[in-house]
């Protein structure tokens, strides 16, 4: 078993601007009598610095909604709403919550707890539509993350082997591949939306320090990280491999963009890389609509790991703007099935990404079929960005954030990912498995909203209208 | 019991103001003549005696735009037309999908009155959640023999075994849910037990020890043994009539349970025999329980040192909760209590509430058709929780083979709960109803709570009696499966 593996978390505010949910105004009507400023458990009521006689504006960021001084207040002078600069970010898919959360993450590393029940719709969209199943009584139950036993989230990279074979000695005879160990089921794959030389070499040392790995195209790599390059991916096209030679030899793994064209020269480049260094080759390729059958191929081919990337919402590319595109839970599946059809699907390691925006996400997408996810945008977001989907997507990097210091982003970023670990081991430990690697295609416990709506109101509604008829 | 003697008393908000769901707005063409004063009978305007200008409105008592059909509709009313009514934006911070502004709104009338609200502009029967309980819907017939109110019964039997031991009835198809001291107060422990023994029902220790205060209401208590065994003692199980198993929480399903430190005060780690201001893990999952055999030497651990007990059984809902459900039916449960993935919780992770396990509303299906085949079903009885929020929550969960419910939230909403979801942090909860802070925990009394509570299951009750009789039906227990009263949203298309 690979060592106890643990993230350190580490309270790490950033202090620069940042959304709150809740705006509290406070009306002409008010008579300063301060009751607020006692029945308020949060502080967000105190009287004015210069002049006491008068109540200071309401702070909201730390409001809870708890209503106590809205509806204490004697003369009703208090509005609370929610704020229009948190109701503008994010989207659809990026809901504004998902913001507070992260970024709270990132502050304290925690696993987010709260009071009272689930609040959100019934079922959604896509990772949405699904549910993890969980051990009691009649099945193998695990201590899960406050017990003692090891919950393993270790994942391998690279190509395995079919079997193994002998010779007559029993001596064995099958070369087996180098593979790259990596301890969370994660990878970072950052977009490069101009960062700040602070931000990228934050990102490439949190990598390093989660002992995992970050993808960065070739000529975007910092000068000043060349020491972590064993937990680089530098991202080349097949044409750019000579000319990098320097970086693949120092590099673990070199991510190559896809062509068609690779369908045919695939072997001869995977050779040609791993003559420079052994150095193993992901291919990464966009989630478009016939991706399973290209993953196919590649595999055939000999690829050792395919990263498939949807779009920032989880969706695949197919040239149509929402209508009939296949959502990531869909996109992961059909690669998955294919290579289990194809009986491939234990030689290769599939990596997805694309909307990868909570903890969640990643036991689903593995349950779906992924080995491990690449994770993007939350480590911007990790870093206090905003992201708005309409009219068009943009990441909004928060003003004075080239000033912070590397220990202070790169700790953001251990914080998320350690709560992302903790929440992975929550629900790993209540499906009762105790290996991540055992996640993989573990359809059986998930939860899929159709195929239970069917089983059971499906049994009761549709059978009764044919009765009808 | 007859729900009909249960004592109705009307009793206010513990607050000032409620949360308005309008907003009435006087603009500067006031001339403060005070018609609108003298014309609302719900007092949203007032003019304060030696005052030449009137006061602000008082939203939150504006019963809204179905006003206009009055003749004292005070926008049409001002000779200066200087009124308007709107939603009140603060309306959108209170309530979620599950729980809306609307349904918290109607539970605090329910509390206040006894009844369901009069008012026509609050939707809170269903919530907003888009699946579920929200998309069905109780068919009712028509041209139905009407039955007399008094003629319809809402008792349900918890002992279908026939095993010499107690049978218990409850005069209403609900109680309790289990919620500890430390995770709630005292005064709102000591009021569920007190309104369960008002209505011939129960509630629950949830894990945390029995305290003193209880001991009154014994008979209509059922102590919970859960995994971390916290506070857990023989003459504990001695006292009580039922003994509940919680292997599992809907809310957190697989995770166990959890006491933040902060709420680990001096006397909750006393009750609990353990050190104050540490965690409290409640581990998952019981480690002397890995198969039905094992699980059954736990029941009979418990018969054996109360003979007269009933033994509930309390796990959440996998895929194979039926297979559960059936296991604890031959390990000789006499109740078994499934808790849906969406259930209330005092500290809980999100993404096992949101993730973790099934709604109730398939996990109710499925264990009923399951103990059907068996042909078990008419020797256990089948209680549900998790998300059971109203009264047609309630009617339909029977509807789809439970006998009864468990409800946690419509409790500790009609104690005015907001669901800011605030139970698990610092001092506890804001409004005093989950706290053990000594300031906070005093917020209200228990002769007040105790009210609220009767309050709110009488007015589920008369409205339970209503579908009742809008079925025909003389008991609720002929309600149980029947599935095809009920319609779902999505399927009649």
């Amino acid at each position: 078993m690979p060592k106890k593996y643990h993230i350190n978390p580490k309270v790490m505010p950033l202090n620069l601007e940042s959304v709150h949910k809740f705006t509290i105004e406070r009306g002409e009507n008010c008579i300063n009598c301060g009751r607020c400023t006692k029945v308020c458990i949060y502080e967000a009521h105190k009287r004015g610095k210069g002049d006491p006689r008068k109540m200071a504006d309401p702070n909201t960021v730390v409001c809870r909604n708890c209503f106590r001084c809205i509806q204490e207040c004697p003369r009703g002078a208090l509005e609370k709403s929610i704020d229009k600069d948190f109701l503008n970010i994010g989207g659809a898919y990026w809901k504004a919550d998902m913001f507070i959360t992260l970024w709270k993450q990132a502050e304290d590393g925690k696993v987010p707890v709260s009071g009272a029940g689930y609040r959100g719709p019934f079922t959604g969209q896509g990772f949405d539509s699904m549910w993890t199943d969980m051990s009691e009584i009649v099945r193998p139950t695990r201590d899960g993350i406050h017990g003692r036993e090891y919950i393993s989230t270790s994942v391998e990279l690279g190509r395995k082997l079919n079997h193994l074979t002998f010779d007559e000695n029993g001596k064995l005879l099958s070369k087996i591949h180098t593979t790259v160990d990596i301890p969370i089921p994660i990878i970072f794959d950052v977009p490069m939306e101009n960062l700040s030389a602070n931000v990228l070499l934050a990102q490439v040392r949190a990598a390093a320090e989660l002992e995992t790995c970050i993808v960065l195209p070739a000529n975007h790599i910092p000068a000043d990280a060349k020491k972590y390059s064993r937990s680089i991916i530098p991202l080349i096209t097949a044409k750019e491999i000579d000319k990098h030679q320097a970086l693949i030899k120092n590099a673990r793994i070199v991510a190559l963009e896809y062509t068609e064209d690779l369908l045919n020269t695939f072997p001869a480049l995977k050779d040609k890389i791993k003559k420079i260094n052994n150095t193993l080759t992901i291919v990464r390729i966009p989630a478009t609509k016939s991706v399973e059958n290209i993953v196919s191929r590649l595999a055939q081919n000999g690829a050792e790991i395919i990263h498939v990337v949807a779009d920032y919402r989880g969706m695949e590319f197919n040239g149509s703007v929402n209508e009939n595109r296949r959502l990531s839970k869909d996109v992961i599946r059909a690669v998955h099935l294919k290579l289990v059809e194809d009986r491939i699907r234990d030689e290769v390691t599939i990596i997805f990404s694309g909307g990868i925006a909570m903890a969640e996400h990643v036991p689903k997408a593995m349950i779906c079929g992924a080995d491990l996810v690449a994770v993007d945008l939350p480590l911007l977001i990790a870093v206090g960005a905003r992201l708005y989907e309409e009219p068009e997507q943009i990441i909004v990097l928060p003003e004075g954030l080239e000033k912070i210091p590397v220990r202070t982003l790169l700790q953001r970023v251990i914080n998320l990912m350690g709560a992302w670990h903790s929440q992975l081991l929550e629900v790993m430990g209540a499906m009762g498995i105790r290996e991540a690697r055992r996640l993989r295609g573990e359809t059986g416990r998930a939860i899929f909203f159709e195929e239970i709506d069917n089983e059971t109101f499906g049994k009761i509604f549709k059978q009764r209208e044919i009765k009808n008829v | 019991m007859k729900p009909s003697t249960v004592q109705i008393k009307k009793i206010p908000s513990r607050f000032k103001h409620q949360v308005p769901k309008y907003k009435v707005t006087r603009s500067n063409a006031c001339i403060n003549c005070g018609t609108c004063a003298k014309s609302c009978p719900h007092g949203v305007h007032e003019r304060q005696e030696g005052h030449n200008r009137m006061s602000v409105p008082i939203d939150y008592k504006c019963i809204g735009f179905e006003c206009k059909n009055n003749d004292f509709y005070c926008v049409a009313k001002c000779p200066r037309n200087a009124l308007a009514i709107s939603l009140n934006p603060m309306y959108e911070t209170l309530g979620d999908h599950r729980w809306t502004a609307d349904m918290i709104t109607g539970t605090w009338i329910m509390a206040e009155t006894g009844y369901p609200p009069e008012r026509t502009d609050l939707e809170y029967n269903t919530g907003n959640s888009g699946g579920g309980f929200d998309k069905l819907r109780l068919k009712f017939p028509t041209g139905r023999p009407k039955i007399d109110k008094f003629e319809i019964s809402t008792e349900i039997p918890l002992n279908r075994r026939n095993d010499g031991r107690a049978n218990i009835v409850i005069s209403t198809p609900v109680y309790g849910g289990g919620m500890s001291f430390g995770s709630v107060s005292l005064p709102t422990m000591v009021s569920k037990a007190h309104n369960a023994a008002i209505w011939n029902t129960f509630t629950c220790t949830g894990e945390g020890g029995y305290p003193e205060l209880l001991q009154p209401y014994n008979d209509h208590v059922i102590t919970q043994v859960a995994t971390g065994l916290f506070g857990v003692r023989e003459e504990t199980i001695q006292r009580v009539k039922i003994v509940e198993f919680k292997y599992a929480q809907g809310a957190k399903p697989g995770l166990g349970g959890h006491l933040l430190g902060e709420k680990n005060t001096e006397s909750v780690a006393r009750m609990r025999e353990a050190v104050k201001g540490t965690s409290l893990f409640s581990p998952f999952p019981f480690h002397s329980v890995y198969s039905i055999e094992d699980h059954k030497k736990h029941i009979d651990w418990i018969k054996e040192i109360n003979p007269d007990a009933l033994v509930s059984v309390k796990v959440s809902t996998p895929n194979d909760v039926d297979m559960v459900a059936v296991g604890s039916y031959y390990a000789g449960a006499h109740i078994i209590h499934i808790d849906g993935g969406y259930g209330g919780t005092g500290a809980a992770p999100d993404i096992a509430k949101k993730n973790i396990a099934m709604p109730i509303e398939y996990a109710i299906t499925k264990v009923h058709n399951f103990l059907k085949d068996e042909g078990a079903r008419d020797a256990v009885t089948l209680i549900a929780s998790g998300g059971i929020r109203t009264a047609h929550d309630l009617a339909k969960a029977i509807c789809l083979g439970a006998d009864g419910a468990v409800i946690g939230t419509a409790e500790m909403v009609s104690l005015e709960c907001v669901r800011c979801g605030n139970c698990e942090s610092g001092r506890g909860c804001a409004r005093g109803i989950a706290s053990t802070d000594s300031e906070l925990a005093d917020l209200f009394n228990e002769e007040w709570a105790t009210q609220r509570l009767t309050n709110m299951y009488h007015a589920w009750n008369v409205q339970l009696v209503e579908i009742l009789q809008k079925f025909g039906m003389r008991s609720v227990r002929e309600l149980v499966g029947r599935t095809d009263l009920l319609e779902h949203v999505d399927y009649s298309k």
